[in-house]
């Protein structure tokens, strides 16, 4: 823990983004979408979870995500940045 | 012609009182046991004042218990159409249902919002809501998928039964009180037990006023007459009849009841020889209680 904390301490400094946390079991991915420090690992600690994505579609043919709204507003509003699949999530809906 | 007066709505105060009186209060059946785990039971030994204070508290939580559930007209289907984007037709396979989670928004106001492959983005349906509001934010005893037993062939299963109480609870829990689901499954089962004369199994019961106010809306009111009259609850029946002529003020019998004032056993003649359909059973069933309680009033 002591040693990932001082990389993102020394050098240059990474940004908070909004990206997909990849979780799930084999054949079945899930998606979280996190609030994180860019030089976080892609699974790790995160500063908190806006909502979820499931990619596969379920009985009735939908693909199921969750948006915490209010969240989003605040974290945009702090100046996060957006990874490009999570632009084209924020997109659909528009 | 004159417009008539605004009929009066199942939450007004006046039809609440009549309704929760002719509900009754059977503190043996609100109170039955329900199956748990097996216990020795216990005995609590008590004076005279601290029984009463007992059945006090007891007729407050079997108050509490009998509010009944609001009977609602069936909601209108959402149509919304909120974009159309041609640009992203042809560029997914499935559609995508986005649902706001925020923590603090009612569900009625949440956006759920549904992007089909097409490229149209609109509201999705109260069925889609409802399945995704309990993905996202589970109810006890609510199942994603509505279960089988709401279906109609199975409902004609568990009314052999006798089960309704059982099926309207379990109904109450999975569906809004808006929905064409809730609203199918309660006409369903009130028909059943009009059509087989089994009000008394509603009796103690919150779905007992529904129950009512169903049957004096479509006007079937006999079967249900001819229970009370025979279970000698005649201050219920007058109730009855008072809350139909609430509801249906241009009927002959409201017209006369206003006029002559009249009150219990006069009111229920005029009512069964103007409206029912079954007159001679509930002429049948009066004379009966008459010469009951002549005799007993003799002896």
């Amino acid at each position: 823990a002591v040693s990932a904390g001082s990389r993102l301490l020394k050098g240059r400094g990474g940004h908070v983004v909004i990206r997909f946390a990849l979780g799930g079991c084999t054949n079945r991915p899930f998606f979280r979408i996190v609030v994180a420090n860019s030089r976080r690992a892609r699974d790790g600690k995160y500063l908190e979870q806006l909502g979820c994505l499931d990619p596969l579609p379920n009985a009735h043919g939908e693909k199921v995500a969750g948006l915490n709204l209010e969240r989003l507003r605040y974290w945009l509003g702090c100046g996060a940045q957006l990874s490009r699949p999570a632009e084209k999530l924020l997109g659909r809906p528009g | 012609g004159k417009a008539a007066q605004p009929k009066p709505a199942f939450t007004d105060e006046a039809v609440q009182t009549l309704l929760y009186k002719m509900t009754g209060l059977d503190l043996h059946k609100v109170f039955r046991p329900v199956k748990k785990g097996l216990k020795p039971p216990h005995y609590k030994l008590m004076t005279e004042a601290q029984l009463e204070e007992a059945t006090r508290k007891a007729i407050e939580e079997a108050k509490t218990k009998l509010i009944m559930p609001p009977v609602l007209n069936e909601r209108e289907p959402i149509d919304d159409v909120l974009a159309e984007d041609k640009v992203l037709e042809g560029t997914e396979t499935a559609k995508y249902v986005f649902t706001d989670l925020s923590y603090s928004i009612p569900h009625r106001e949440r956006f759920i919002v549904v992007r089909e492959p097409s490229g149209v983005l609109r509201k999705a349906t109260w069925e889609e809501r409802d399945r995704m509001i309990q993905i996202f934010f589970p109810k006890e005893g609510r199942r994603v998928i509505p279960p089988t037993l709401f279906k109609d062939e199975n409902l004609g299963t568990v009314f052999q039964q006798d089960r309704h109480e059982d099926v309207l609870n379990m109904c109450i829990a999975q569906f809004e009180p808006d929905s064409p689901d809730y609203i199918r499954v309660h006409r369903r089962a009130y028909e059943d037990i009009d059509k087989r004369g089994k009000h008394d199994l509603l009796r103690s019961t919150r779905h007992f006023g529904g129950m009512v106010w169903y049957l004096v809306s479509s006007k079937k009111t006999d079967g249900l007459l001819l229970d009370m009259i025979n279970r000698d609850l005649l201050e219920d029946a007058t109730s009855l009849i008072t809350l139909y002529h609430m509801l249906h003020p241009e009927c002959q019998s409201a017209k006369e009841a206003k006029e002559g004032k009249l009150q219990g056993v006069d009111l229920i003649k005029v009512f069964v020889k103007t409206e029912s359909q079954r007159e001679g059973y509930i002429q049948l069933a009066l004379q009966a209680y008459e010469e009951a309680m002549a005799t007993s009033s003799a002896s």
